[in-house]
């Protein structure tokens, strides 16, 4: 039944041709993700192998780590493509609380990240049963047990994450401590010169020696005795392992009595302040109303602690690669213009964030630039002028600190700062187009929302190659003809070409707008 | 001769094979307090997008404050003020920040826009949540800060969707206060509604609109001279006795589900 329903909310979901092109992308992901499941076995498989084959069996629990981490942490990281059933509306209808536990626990089985895990274990156990049949059913055992004991512990993680989820400042918490997470070890890397020094980080030997009785006493561990152990299977890990397994097993009972018997969660309240309304911004240069619109567009960013990550991102590596002794060697030191030039690139990469879905975060507030009394190409001039100002203040700021610190050459300066106007025009002129074509809701409090539609990310990877293709010969004109200034020269023209493009697509964007409102305002519930 | 505040002519949105609105003929006179009503899917919701510019309709003319809105919408979108279907709320924003923000939009100096935002907070009970980013106000609280923000330009003419779906009965009367005193003072609205004692109760006037047709349209005694019904020849017709009878979708006993 519930596969019937997901299978008539997809048909019916295809009514529309924005939805087809999404399906198109989706299909081409999961052909990505089943190469990346085949290489995947075939890579646990050849580790299991060896490892029998070289006679350590004692190190396959680390590769029952992975699956464990795997299993539990990617449903989190990849939300929007796990089943997104709330199994809080399953509990609203007439079903026992046996069902409805059974239920839960089965479904999350049919998570990308469980499918993948379980044929990581069938891989594992293919190899063993090659190298040492005679413990080829005991692996079985182990790997069915520990496999059950994934599958609850990850039904009560996710449980824990609905929670969680379920306020809004939860959910972007959650989502911004992800992100943080993930740039974490890449600040890292930049902050202490790891690339060059890889000492620096390698764990210390009381930190491993601590490491031992958890990897003995872990499920992952035990799985392994269970048929690794010498002389022979052993019986007492069967049964920490259907402890472990059982305990989980009476947490979810436990975790799912509260939301059978209806347990709510809701947002908490702040406590009464003074009422004051501040008077808006006022912004050198433009009219109210486009000060207005900025206003609504930095505040949108500004209240949104993964939109700030996003941005504060570029210009954080470039602080701490200016900053690094290591970095100040290979770029200050070398080539002061480059670094620009990989900042320039750092920042445009940001960009598609921003501009190529530039309703995506207003959602059913979309609604309201129609309503208001200006015409929509003044809107999509203020989001424009506002990431313009935003992203051209961070590379100004670059190249500040670049000029006093390593006196760059003029002429390369001035070429990398023309190239950079000239992208960042492109991009937004091709941005607003693909905000129509492909307009998508961001849901902020999902970690897998991405900012733009699939085919604004195909799309960009093409103008990315055209412009690089564009560049490439430029640079080869340069080098065969032996003309300095060229680059600027070529340069300057882009830009002019890009400012008349600009304008042509903003008129393409606005008419394009006007007749195909329906199908926008439908695509971001407004 | 009063005058004409709002006029459609012929107006007609068709989606596929399905005519959502069909050659309607409106005329919306100033002060009237003008309700639209109709069964679920007769076209109701349609027709205000297609009269507040958040759809193109297929065929025929809009004309509000004697402007046509093909061609004059931007000057018509200063004058009047929406409540529409999804209520379009910028959900990111404070309350406080998204009045101000709309006031702007509408063309009010700064310290205007705020003057009147933190006026409009506080008459609409807001002032306690004006810090508090509107994603996490109530239903009731959303379709007040639409309100709010529907007036906070001074229009002249308010088209509402629904404005009392889903508003508990305090919210309601505070609705209810607002527009009274929109239209004392001058004003005019254009409203739809399912709650039809909400409607008896407030409109001037009423227009019926099934399956895409207006089908009844007039004032409530006009209404209640048109409309005859079996027993009450010397009692007033209510509007549901009235919307009913034009309609003609109730079922009869018999025709209830046996087994229920």
């Amino acid at each position: 039944m519930l596969l019937h329903l997901r299978w008539q909310i997809l048909v019916n979901s295809l009514r529309k041709s924005s939805r087809r092109t999404e399906l198109g992308f989706q299909i081409l992901w999961v052909l990505f993700w089943l190469v990346f499941l085949i290489v995947t076995c075939g890579a646990f498989f050849g580790l299991t192998f060896t490892l029998l084959r070289i006679g350590r069996p004692d190190l396959l629990d680390l590769m029952l780590w992975a699956v464990l981490l795997v299993w539990q942490f990617a449903p989190v990281l990849f939300e929007g493509y796990s089943p997104g059933l709330s199994f809080r509306e399953v509990a609203r209808y007439p079903v026992s609380f046996r069902t409805f536990y059974l239920l839960s626990t089965v479904y999350g089985i049919s998570d990308p990240a469980a499918i993948t895990c379980l044929f990581w274990l069938l891989s594992m156990w293919i190899a063993i049963l090659a190298m040492q049949p005679a413990w080829a059913l005991a692996a079985a055992l182990a790997f069915l047990v520990f496999a059950v004991f994934n599958l609850l512990l990850n039904r009560i993680l996710t449980g824990l994450f609905d929670r969680f989820q379920s306020t809004r400042r939860g959910r972007e918490a959650m989502v911004f401590l992800m992100f943080l997470l993930i740039l974490l070890p890449q600040l890292l890397q930049f902050a202490t010169g790891y690339w060059t020094n890889m000492r620096i980080l390698r764990p210390p030997e009381w930190l491993l020696s601590a490491l031992v009785p958890l990897r003995e006493y872990s499920p992952p561990g035990i799985a392994v005795r269970m048929f690794a152990a010498l002389p022979g299977p052993e019986l007492g890990a069967l049964g920490a392992l259907l402890l472990y397994s059982v305990f989980v097993a009476l947490l979810l009972r436990w975790q799912l009595r509260a939301i059978h018997q209806g347990e709510i969660y809701s947002e908490g309240y702040k406590p009464r302040r003074a009422l004051k309304v501040r008077q808006g911004w006022r912004v050198p240069f433009v009219d109210e109303i486009t000060a207005a619109i900025m206003e609504k567009e930095i505040r949108y960013i500004r209240q949104s602690s993964r939109m700030v990550l996003q941005l504060i991102y570029p210009p954080l590596i470039f602080l701490l690669l200016a900053f690094n002794p290591a970095g100040r060697r290979m770029f200050f030191s070398r080539s002061p213009e480059a670094m620009l030039g990989g900042m320039a690139g750092f920042i445009l990469l940001t960009l598609p964030n921003l501009a190529y879905n530039t309703f995506g975060m207003d959602k059913e507030g979309f609604g309201r630039w129609l309503l208001c009394p200006s015409s929509i190409k003044k809107v999509f001039l203020g989001k424009n002028l506002t990431h313009a100002a935003l992203l051209s203040g961070l590379y100004l700021l670059a190249e500040t600190i670049i000029i006093i610190a390593a006196r760059p050459d003029v002429l390369l300066l001035l070429t990398v700062t023309v190239a950079f106007f000239a992208v960042l025009m492109i991009q937004f002129a091709a941005g607003n187009l693909f905000s129509v074509y492909w307009p998508k809701r961001i849901e902020l409090t999902q970690m897998s929302s991405r900012m733009a539609s699939n085919a604004a990310g195909v799309a960009t990877l093409l103008i990315m190659l055209a412009l690089s293709s564009i560049g490439g010969m430029v640079a080869y004109a340069t080098w065969a003809l032996q003309l300095p200034w060229l680059p600027l020269v070529a340069g300057v023209a882009i830009l002019v070409a890009s400012i008349k493009l600009y304008f042509y697509l903003l008129d393409r964007a606005a008419s394009y707008t006007w007749q195909h409102i329906e199908e926008i305002t439908g695509n971001l519930g407004a | 001769m009063a005058d004409t505040i709002l006029e459609t002519i012929a107006l007609r949105r068709i989606f596929g094979p399905l005519v959502a609105v069909d050659n309607l003929d409106l005329r919306v006179e100033k002060q009237q307090f003008y309700g639209f009503l109709g069964p679920n899917g007769a076209g109701k919701s349609t027709t205000i997008k297609m009269l507040t510019g958040l759809l193109r309709p297929t065929s025929g003319k809009v004309t509000i404050l004697g402007r046509n809105l093909a061609t004059d919408s931007v000057e018509i979108k200063r004058r009047i003020g929406v409540v529409p279907e999804g209520l379009a709320l910028f959900e990111r924003l404070t309350g406080a920040q998204l009045l101000n923000f709309v006031g702007r939009m509408y063309g009010l100096d700064r310290a205007t826009a705020a003057t009147r935002s933190a006026e409009l907070l506080e008459f609409m009970d807001l002032a306690d949540s004006a810090d508090k980013l509107v994603a996490d106000y109530s239903h009731g609280m959303k379709k007040k800060t639409a309100l709010a923000a529907a007036v906070i330009h001074g229009p002249e003419i308010l088209f509402l969707d629904e404005p009392f779906e889903g508003v508990d009965a305090i919210a309601a009367t505070t609705l209810k206060r607002l527009l009274q005193r929109f239209i004392t003072h001058g004003g005019t609205i254009f409203l739809t509604s399912h709650v039809l004692e909400v409607v008896e109760r407030l409109c001037t006037h009423i227009g019926i609109i099934q399956q895409g047709r207006l089908v009844a349209s007039g004032s409530l005694e006009e209404l209640r001279s048109g409309v005859k019904v079996p027993g009450h020849e010397h009692s007033p017709l209510t509007l549901e006795e009235i919307f009913l009878q034009v309609v003609g979708g109730a079922k009869q006993d018999a025709e209830v589900l046996s087994w229920l």
